[in-house]
């Protein structure tokens, strides 16, 4: 079972986007903000992390910062999943390394469950 | 005397507009943010619902889901137009024109209006072409309903309890006209010729009518942009009726 750490704080978004996951028999871990995130990464490596961008105290930016530059995590997939969309954020994601740049608003959860299958290859 | 120069006027002037600009263009940005937030979760929930996610639904819900999802998506767009727009550099707003069955879109615009119109008891009444099929026009589906939506929307919002609304639309040489026609408490004359602008709203006695006054002003760039007209004949308390034309498809090609 492939498993995908969801990083996002609306716990109501949080819900929607695991029970599609799950639903697509994926194993889901939620981390709420940075320091939940950094937790849950210690206990075992996801197959794919979704990362919020806009967060409390650490923002998506840092978080995504730290795990490229650990040797542990480095090589994790991440997809942002992120209402932001100027393109100044989404080139410093890019430029962060992310495999993916997804609108929240601009996609259904089938299509973004199908850009993790085709990523998880 | 301590009078700064001119210049020194300005460049302050200046500086405090870029600021106040600046303030502008991230308050929008981060207000569209949140909107999209919201639009997320109902377009996630309403898609649960039309693919029986969550339980079967009979025809009437399913046929509702799929409006509120239609009119869902539409929002989304809007929020996005308004993020290009907030841009430093605004994108040109795109134009996707086709040859459009426009008694289909008006029959399509005004399901929207349904509830409004019965919670105000007003009759909104599309007076069909008796014209088994009536010709294509050259027009972006979106922006035409966009443009029925302000006119309905306006129509009712002046209209009183048992008034009636009437859409026709008629065949000319070369184009289609669509007039949307109340009974309301129409506009005084010194007003009509600025009601395109931006930023004007007519002052009523009637306080509670709020508005951007952005609706008609954008109306007259989108009939525009289609080689159309629009137009308004009014008169004080017997109503108003908004004209607009557009291009017969065969026109265009």
């Amino acid at each position: 079972m492939k498993k995908v750490l969801i990083i996002e704080d609306d716990t109501f978004l949080q819900g929607l986007v695991s029970r599609k996951l799950k639903s697509e028999s994926y194993d889901v871990m939620i981390a709420s903000d940075s320091d939940d995130a950094f937790a849950v990464l210690e206990k075992g490596i996801p197959d794919m992390i979704l990362l919020d961008l806009l967060l409390p105290k650490i923002d998506g930016f840092e978080i995504l910062t730290k795990i490229r530059q650990d040797p542990k995590f480095k090589a994790i997939p991440v997809i942002v999943f992120s209402n932001l969309s100027e393109d100044t954020d989404i080139k410093r994601a890019q430029d962060l390394g992310i495999n993916a740049f997804m609108i929240k608003s601009n996609f259904t959860l089938d299509e973004l469950s199908e850009r993790i299958k085709g990523l998880l290859g | 005397m301590d009078e700064k120069n001119p210049l020194e006027k300005l460049r302050i002037e200046n500086d405090k507009l870029k600021r106040l600009n600046s303030f502008k263009t991230d308050l929008i940005s981060i207000n569209a943010h949140q909107l999209r937030t919201s639009l997320s979760a109902m377009k996630w929930i309403l898609k649960m619902f039309i693919d029986k996610d969550l339980g079967e639904l009979n025809k009437e819900q399913e046929s509702f889901m799929e409006k509120t999802y239609e009119s869902n998506e539409r929002m989304i767009k809007l929020v996005n137009e308004m993020l290009d727009s907030n841009k430093e550099e605004p994108k040109q707003i795109e134009y996707d024109f086709e040859s459009l069955d426009i008694v289909d879109l008006i029959d399509d615009t005004l399901f929207d209006f349904k509830g409004e119109a019965y919670k105000k008891n007003i009759d909104v009444i599309f007076l069909k072409p008796d014209e088994e099929t009536f010709p294509l026009v050259h027009a972006d589906r979106e922006k035409i309903r966009s443009v029925l939506q302000n006119l309905i929307e306006n129509a009712l919002k002046y209209s009183e309890e048992g008034d009636r609304v009437f859409i026709t639309i008629k065949k000319d040489s070369g184009y289609v006209q669509v007039s949307i026609k109340d009974t309301g408490i129409g506009i005084k004359e010194e007003y009509i010729k600025n009601l395109f602008g931006k930023f004007f709203r007519v002052r009523n006695d009637n306080d509670q009518i709020n508005g951007s006054g952005l609706g008609l002003f954008a109306c007259k760039n989108i009939i525009e942009k289609h080689d159309g007209e629009i137009w308004v004949e009014s008169k004080l308390g017997i109503g108003s009726t908004f004209y607009f034309t557009l291009l017969l498809s065969t026109e265009k090609s």
